[in-house]
């Protein structure tokens, strides 16, 4: 029985040695391969492919995979325990996380100072020297939490329903201690300045699932957090060893499920402080919109899905190695540039963006969103094609966020034309093509009017380190959330923003 | 006498306009209304909802061939409650209570209406009460609870649980739908049925009263 199996994983040709019936999940979350259910065994996304050796069919995984999969070799890492030796293909691959490397005014203080951007999905921290404003070091990790669902509404399921609050509250504290550590690495003894401040942004429920507050509000009809404010801790309330024992301030949240990521994203872009309306995007695992100006801002978060990193699209893929992330159309044919000069293994959100809008462009793709010709497929580089169905995921994620944007601008009383500025917050606003992004229907401004703006959410920690006095009160006093399904045109926007524009 | 056919075309295609006006002349001219229903309404959506599976049409597609059926719907249901004709069944559908999205649950309320049935729609965040009350009061065949969260899942459950306890489960078959569930979780809570979506919750009503007329 305790004969060791050894598990060689392709393509990072990494072997390892686990004890007989190990679970494959609690392998391979380690490596930086994602569980989006929770490892319920409900979305295929932790496939992997038996190259050599065997690994038995468990019942669950008949009813999800086809029998063609089955015969190739698919399997469910959630629901695998290897007893003999194996060779496995990870469908996923290692994650790329934006940091901030941009400029931006301060008032210089002392000492040290950390700001934590807390994702659903990844977690980035930065050591900044208060003094010169310079960035010491950086560190960067999955959010431990996403063995136990990867969208924000599975982890209020797993605190919720399955008692788990305390264990994704010290998932998350032990996450950020050991980021911490990281950075300080080099920077602690007598010598050291000491650390004077710590900031954490992250929504609202990050919020509570760090700050020990109850998520049970955030999963039950209106969806409102009862506590979202700022929430301050000395850094041994969480077991973190900290020469100085500094603040850690987490900074609140802006109503509903939009928090501090978007407000910290509002210090970044002086959103706040605008006097032309301007908007805030930010497409993540969950998508968040804002438009406003300094007297009054409205934001919503959607329902996108995870259709823009690649989730639920059936060659879909990070923006890693081997990712499409650019389509056009040259000579009568498709080009496809492909991350890492590899051979296309998938595409990613940027990738699809392009690839529908060249489609429709060229008749590959019809408004209502069709695919036409018998196959239903739209081949783009060999082997990666997009389905029917990778459309019509496509066309839900996109009529959700433009949708959003519609309902906000018409409560401002207002038209895109009157919008100046769209800041494309995260790593997709980074990649996204905006003339692509406008054909599709996504994001209906002109190209000079979208400017993809980086981590927000990381800049705006950052420059919280720096003025610790910040009025968050009248800020939140000018914010207004609202849910974006209460809204009595919902569904008729939204439909209506399912098909793509005709030219 | 009106090109019937147009009828059958413009429910296919989602044109109201053309489907009510024709609807209108057709009943002017004292066309059997039951056969405007099953012999081109019906079949028209059964073709839509065929496209849908096909990944042929989408969303919307699908609400506006079912919005051309209802407009034709309301102008013949007069006419067939005057004479007491009884609709193939009746359908309370709702969304559970503590969930709020009801596109999805819309959207099977329209293909039942497409596919003939009568439904009583409570709306989203309807509590066990609303169900119950509904089943008292109207004569209902089939249930249908929609949730599209984790966690307003076991609201099903404990709705049908509500259903027992009020002494009126026997009285309807139940079927569940919505994103996060499945077969599986559907015979767990003891629903009577589970649907992956609009378009196989029609051929799951027909096939469930069809088996056993409930009384």
């Amino acid at each position: 029985m305790d004969q060791p199996v050894r598990i060689r994983l392709e393509p990072l040709g990494e072997v390892i040695e686990v004890a007989s019936g190990t679970p494959l999940k609690d392998v391979l979350f380690l490596r930086g391969v994602e569980f989006p259910c929770g490892g319920h065994g409900r979305c295929k996304r932790c496939r992997i492919k038996v190259l050599a050796g065997n690994l038995p069919i468990a019942a669950a995984e008949e009813s999800l995979l086809s029998p063609g999969e089955l015969a190739e070799g698919w399997r469910l890492a959630c629901h695998a325990r290897p007893e003999t030796a194996v060779t496995l293909e990870v469908a996923q691959w290692e994650t790329a996380i934006l940091a901030d490397d941009s400029t931006f005014d301060f008032t210089p203080g002392e000492g040290l100072g950390i700001a934590v951007d807390l994702g659903t999905t990844t977690l980035v921290a930065q050591l900044l020297d208060l003094s010169t404003g310079r960035t010491l070091a950086v560190s960067s990790t999955l959010n431990p939490q996403a063995t136990c669902g990867a969208d924000i509404m599975s982890r209020v399921q797993y605190a919720v329903l399955e008692n788990g609050q305390h264990r994704l509250e010290a998932f998350i504290r032990g996450a950020i201690g050991r980021l911490i550590r990281n950075l300080l690495q080099g920077w602690t003894g007598p010598e050291a300045p000491p650390v004077r401040r710590i900031t954490i942004v992250g929504n609202t429920v990050m919020h509570h699932l760090f700050c020990g507050i109850d998520v049970t509000p955030l999963s039950r009809v209106p969806f409102e957090p009862v506590r979202d404010g700022l929430e301050v801790f000395r850094a041994t309330d969480l077991g973190w060893e900290i020469a100085g024992d500094a603040p850690v301030n987490f900074l609140p949240c802006l109503g509903g499920f939009v928090g501090s990521d978007i407000l910290a994203g509002f210090l970044a872009t002086r959103m706040q402080e605008s006097d032309a309306l301007v908007g805030l995007i930010d497409l993540g695992t969950n998508g968040e919109i804002a438009f406003g100006t300094r007297d009054r801002i409205i934001c919503a978060s959607t329902a996108a899905g995870p259709a823009f990193e690649g989730g639920l699209i059936s060659m879909g893929m990070r923006a890693s190695t081997g990712a499409i992330t650019e389509v056009t159309a040259s000579d009568g044919g498709l080009q496809c540039r492909v991350i890492g000069n590899a051979s296309p293994r998938g595409i990613c959100g940027s990738g699809l963006v392009d690839a529908v809008a060249v489609g429709l462009e060229h008749g590959y793709v019809q408004p209502n969103g069709r695919l036409p010709g018998p196959s239903h497929r739209f081949p783009l580089c060999p082997p990666v094609e997009l389905t029917q169905g990778d459309i019509r995921q496509l066309q839900l994620a996109k009529g959700a966020v433009a949708a959003g944007i519609r309902i906000i601008l018409a409560r401002l009383g207002a038209s895109p034309s009157d919008v100046q500025r769209v800041y494309l917050a995260g790593a997709f606003g980074n990649y996204i093509n905006r003339t692509s992004a406008r054909r599709i229907g996504l994001i209906d401004f002109p190209n000079d009017v979208v400017e993809p703006a980086g981590n927000t959410a990381l800049l705006g920690a950052k420059l919280a380190l720096f003025t610790p006095d910040i009025d968050f009160a009248s800020i939140r006093a000018r914010v207004q959330h609202i849910v974006l399904s209460a809204d009595p045109n919902f569904e008729e926007i939204y439909v209506g923003e399912m098909g793509f524009p005709t030219a | 006498m009106p090109d019937l056919q147009k009828l059958y075309d413009a429910i296919l295609n989602g044109d109201n306009k053309a489907a009510a006006s024709i609807t209108k002349e057709a009943l002017a001219q004292a066309v059997e209304p039951m056969d405007l229903v099953n012999k081109y309404m019906i079949p028209a959506m059964d073709e839509v909802g065929r496209r849908f599976e096909s990944e042929d049409c989408f969303v919307p597609e699908l609400l506006l061939s079912a919005r051309a059926m209802k407009g034709s719907l309301e102008l013949i249901r007069p006419l067939l409650a005057a004479r007491g004709t009884e609709p193939a069944g009746r359908v309370a559908i709702g969304t559970v209570q503590g969930d709020l999205h009801d596109i999805g649950k819309n959207l099977v309320a329209s293909m039942l209406e497409g596919g003939g049935f009568e439904v009583v729609d409570l709306g989203a965040d309807v509590s066990p009460e609303k169900f119950i009350a509904a089943i008292q009061s109207r004569r209902i065949d089939v249930v249908a609870l929609s949730a599209l969260l984790t966690v307003t899942m076991p609201t099903m459950k404990t709705t049908i649980e509500a259903l027992t306890l009020a002494g009126v489960r026997q009285k309807v078959k139940v079927i569940v739908g919505g994103a996060p569930v499945t077969k599986e979780y559907a015979k767990q809570i003891g629903a009577d049925g589970f649907a992956e979506n609009a378009i196989s919750a029609v051929s799951l009503v027909r096939k469930m009263l069809a088996e056993q007329p409930v009384a």
